[in-house]
């Protein structure tokens, strides 16, 4: 057996040695033109005029175009895939991201004005800067918390509102009277920061249109390319099957490299225009401007307790950013995976949320890593640990009183949704061995008698992973069907190419699916080849993203495996003249049961494509697809712990310690999960300490351009982790394996704000607001300091 | 554009160009030399991803200028396997699983290379401290730590 085996990764020789090929190193046989974008400098304005002249006679410039000329051109816009649905049944107020500016008024800084194609990238810069460009700048609004207040500036006038919806969910009577009958009620105002993916590999993007033969290419830096053909039906008006996508290596993508960017529409819109090959690639401060933006909820909640700490009831009101414009699957969050979130690992008996989504003159949000899940886990994670601390109770065990007990599952929350398996109180007891809980509590009293703060943070949640089924996810918004798909081809040789609709950006799914694969078609992994990536090549896809590429794609090689079994055990049964239920399949070869005869999986695979002598009913070849619509999401669970110390001099925070327990359901590569495990955590560990994308208020300017100015962490910024699992199976995939994308991610900045908190408690200190820099949590202790005496 | 004639070694091999004087040594690395291992990961030379060793140093070749190196001796992530394999920090990438999407890789390499060769044997407070010039986004280090005391180790046999 492969599956469970921490087999090392397959891929990972290329990119060692230099060989890996992502987009910006593809060549191609005729020369390869680069596109350059002027963008706006102001968060608001009207483009009063644009004078491509000078620049459209710098040498190398092969085109220069503006909104006029796509609007002439009759091209169109990205479309939402995951469109906002409003409560009331009224249409919500959408604006979809335009690809270039084609009404005259720029809504955020970085919307682009102007494309350059130029023969190289020095005379395409050049060119850019050599247009001119007058605006007249209008009052702009940054900040999602004001963005609904009297006398903000609307970023879509005709709207009559910066409000782009409002959704409702749970129990709202039953909330209200919790709260009013609660023991204690506790109350923060908990935004999450806005922070950006920050892929170590910039997106970009080639395009190239094949007049002759009227077919289309893009390669680009995405995680979903099937979902890319149909975001060019909308904006180029291109036909799915005119249109071939190849997501070569991609650097990393966590979510941000889902969408449809104005850049890779503008791309191909060059290539088509020139007649020639054209290329993008994003500096570092294009993407931190324009990569999709993340969180920015601003969220006021209240949670009331009993006298014992049990939670009785928690009510929440959110003002979600959109930015200026409406990303592709933006309301994934908002109409998906926030509220149904919000009961954590917890059984509440009334949660009420209400969400209103807001437009500001910012770069549109979208999914990141956790998508909805980070922004719900800090909410509730929040509200309990002020309550315990409050109330006296022992944060750990205020929580203990709360989880889901197993015999609860499958757990039904207040807000609708069904957690399939799992065993909270198992995962908390782990966590509590793990880091020797009783004995940090000792530890913290000591340090705080002597002048020391160290601060214990703890987070427990749910997650839900593996976008599917069809018809859930429909039903929560998504207008592309949730499965997805796998090939498995047999060669004569008995040698196997597997084709799946998912996109590995990092993941490792060379190994991860041929062991999948090997184990059900008995055979050697090395006899396996991947394929990924191409549309081309791949039948169907809905791609990587929502931590479900194993219980959607994985689960379709898994289907189509046994299908490709099914039918060659027909035809071994056929030549060795028995039963098909006779046969046993394993290490190559067929066996009848009982007996030492055998027959090679290879002779079966040859004679399935030359051999006349077949059962009359069996068809030609051995190949197989499936389609996998899995019957349930999968809900995938962790407790996190960490130590925090904070410098009672410099008031910076050092991480010391950080454990996870988590509930992934089957594991198919422990090695993997851990990897998977450790750099979620540490994008949770800069959303809580470093990251954000920061505007100023005034101007609307954005701040965070650059590496030096948008922080991810170093390694000397984190710790090694400690990590233990315990596995309850899913129910809605035969392997019973659930996500672990973002587990790490999610269940962070909750742990970590907790730790800080836990440790200036004594102080005074309620609440900061990430990410928990120095600078703000010295000024915390101040107003503390201040609001006591 | 008066091209600038300039002649040092990669990987073990001279090589002599006539470059635009602005060209960086990353520009001139993949896109003259078709060593596109080396890669851009910002503008602003935090990222490490552009690392290479310049006369045995590590040296960020996004900042400098193709020009520069006249008479220089620059080992890309391409140049340290030797015949029979991969470089035991290559190799010890691999078995720790110090890579995901592999972007970063290559510059971690180049720099645990360097990290091995000037400590004797790196303890993991030394490997971070060491990696402040280098990003990460999928391994959150863990395990890129794990990889270079190991290749360190085996780098000394």
């Amino acid at each position: 057996m492969y599956v469970g085996q921490a087999i090392r990764r397959r891929e990972d020789e290329r990119f060692l040695r230099g060989r890996g090929r992502f987009v910006e190193d593809i060549t191609l046989d005729q020369p390869i033109a680069h596109a350059a974008f002027v963008r706006s400098p102001h968060a608001h304005a009207a483009v009063t005029h644009v004078d491509t002249a000078q620049a459209a006679a710098m040498p190398g410039v092969l085109a220069v175009l503006t909104g006029a000329d796509w609007t002439a051109a009759g091209h169109g816009e990205a479309e939402g895939v995951w469109p906002v649905k409003d409560m009331s049944g009224a249409d919500s107020r959408t604006a979809y991201r335009p690809l270039i500016c084609v009404d005259g008024v720029v809504r955020c800084v970085g919307e682009i004005v102007a494309m350059v194609v130029a023969e190289d990238r020095h005379q395409a810069l050049d060119a850019a800067e050599a247009i001119e460009v007058a605006y007249e700048e209008k009052p702009a609004n940054t900040i999602t918390a004001g963005a609904l207040d009297p006398d903000i500036p609307l970023v879509h006038p005709a709207f009559g509102t910066n409000e782009v919806m409002v959704t409702e969910h749970g129990l709202k009577e039953e909330t209200e009277a919790a709260l009013a009958n609660a023991h204690h009620v506790t109350e923060v105002v908990v935004p999450t920061n806005r922070v950006t993916a920050a892929s170590m590999e910039p997106r970009a993007y080639l395009g190239h249109y094949d007049r002759v033969n009227d077919r289309y290419t893009v390669w680009t830096t995405n995680q979903a390319p099937h979902i890319v053909r149909r975001y060019f039906t909308k904006s180029l008006h291109i036909p799915e099957h005119k249109l071939r996508v190849i997501a070569p290596d991609v650097g990393g993508g966590f979510g941000m490299k889902l969408y449809h960017y104005p850049e890779e529409g503008l791309v191909l819109w060059g290539a088509i225009v020139c007649d020639r090959p054209v290329r993008w690639v994003g500096t570092r401060s294009e993407c931190l401007l324009g990569d999709t933006h993340a969180r920015d909820h601003h969220t006021v909640g209240r949670m009331g307790f009993d006298e014992n700490g049990k939670i009785l009831g928690v009510k929440f009101e959110t003002l979600a950013a959109f930015g200026a414009y409406e990303s592709q699957w933006q309301a994934s969050i908002t109409n998906a995976y926030h509220f149904t979130m919000l009961s954590l690992a917890y059984d509440i008996p009334a949660i009420h949320t209400q969400v209103r989504a807001v437009y500001t003159n910012a770069t549109p949000v979208d999914a990141y890593r956790g998508a909805g899940r980070p922004e719900a886990v800090y909410q509730v994670e929040r509200m309990i640990e002020n309550g315990a601390q409050e109330m006296g109770i022992d944060p750990l065990e205020l929580r203990a009183r709360n989880l889901i007990p197993p015999e609860k599952f499958p757990y039904q929350t207040a807000l609708g949704i069904t957690y399939d398996s799992g065993d909270p109180p198992v995962l908390m007891g782990k966590i509590k061995a793990l880091a020797d809980y009783d004995a940090l509590r000792a530890e913290q009293a000591r340090l705080r008698a002597e002048g020391q703060w160290m601060g214990i943070g703890i987070s427990a949640f749910f997650d839900m992973a593996g976008a599917g089924p069809v018809k859930m996810m429909n039903d929560l918004g998504a207008k592309v069907g949730c499965y997805d798909v796998a090939s498995v081809r047999v060669h004569p040789d008995g040698r196997i190419t597997v084709f799946a609709g998912s996109h590995s950006h990092g993941q490792g799914h060379e190994t991860t699916w041929s062991q999948i694969a090997a184990d059900r078609l008995g055979c050697d992994i090395d006899h396996i080849d991947l394929v990924e990536g191409d549309t081309d090549r791949v039948p169907m896809g809905i791609g990587t993203w929502g931590s479900r590429s194993l219980s959607t794609a994985g689960m379709a090689v898994y289907t189509a495996a046994d299908r490709v079994v099914a039918k060659a055990k027909r035809m071994a049964a056929h030549m060795m003249e028995c039963a098909p239920e006779d046969l046993d399949l394993a290490d190559g070869e067929f066996t009848v049961k009982g007996t030492d005869r055998k027959l090679s999986f290879a002779a079966v695979a040859n004679a399935s494509y030359h051999s006349g002598d077949r059962p009359s009913d069996l068809e030609i070849g051995l190949e197989e697809t499936s389609f996998f619509d899995p019957a349930d999401c999968t809900y995938p669970s962790a407790i996190h712990l960490c130590v925090v110390l904070v410098d009672p001099e410099t008031c910076a925070v050092t991480l010391r310690n950080y454990w996870a327990v988590d509930d992934v359901g089957t594991v198919i590569n422990p090695m993997v999960l851990h990897g998977q495990v450790h750099g979620g955590l540490v994008q949770g560990i800069g959303q809580a300490l470093m990251e954000e994308c920061a505007y100023d208020a005034e101007s609307g300017q954005y701040l965070s351009g650059t590496f030096m100015d948008y922080a991810i962490p170093h390694a000397e910024d984190v710790p090694s982790f400690g990590l233990d699992a315990h596995f309850t199976r899913a129910l809605g995939n035969p392997l019973g394996a659930k996500g672990a994308g973002e587990s790490g991610t999610i269940g962070a900045p909750a742990c970590i704000c907790n730790g800080v908190i836990d440790a200036l408690w004594h102080l005074g200190v309620r609440q900061i607001t990430q990410p928990m820099t120095p600078k703000k949590i010295w000024r915390a202790i101040e107003d503390a300091k201040r609001t006591q005496h | 554009m008066a091209g600038v004639s300039v002649t040092f070694t990669v990987n073990g091999r001279e090589v002599t160009a006539t470059v635009d004087p602005r060209t960086l040594l990353v520009h001139f690395l993949r896109e003259h030399l078709k060593l596109t291992g080396t890669h851009i990961g910002c503008d602003t030379s935090q990222c490490g991803a552009c690392t290479v060793h310049l006369d045995g140093r590590p040296a960020k070749s996004c900042a400098l200028l193709a020009v520069q190196l006249e008479g220089a001796e620059v080992t890309t992530i391409e140049g340290v396997a030797g015949p029979d394999g991969m470089h035991p920090m290559q190799a010890a990438f691999k078995e720790h699983h110090g890579l995901q999407c592999g972007f970063c890789t290559p510059g971690m390499v180049m720099m645990g290379i360097d990290i091995a060769n000037r400590h004797e044997a790196p303890d993991e407070a030394t490997i971070r401290r060491e990696l402040e010039g280098n990003l990460c986004r999928c391994t959150g280090y863990h395990n890129i730590v794990a990889s270079i005391a190991a290749g360190a180790s085996s780098m000394r046999g």
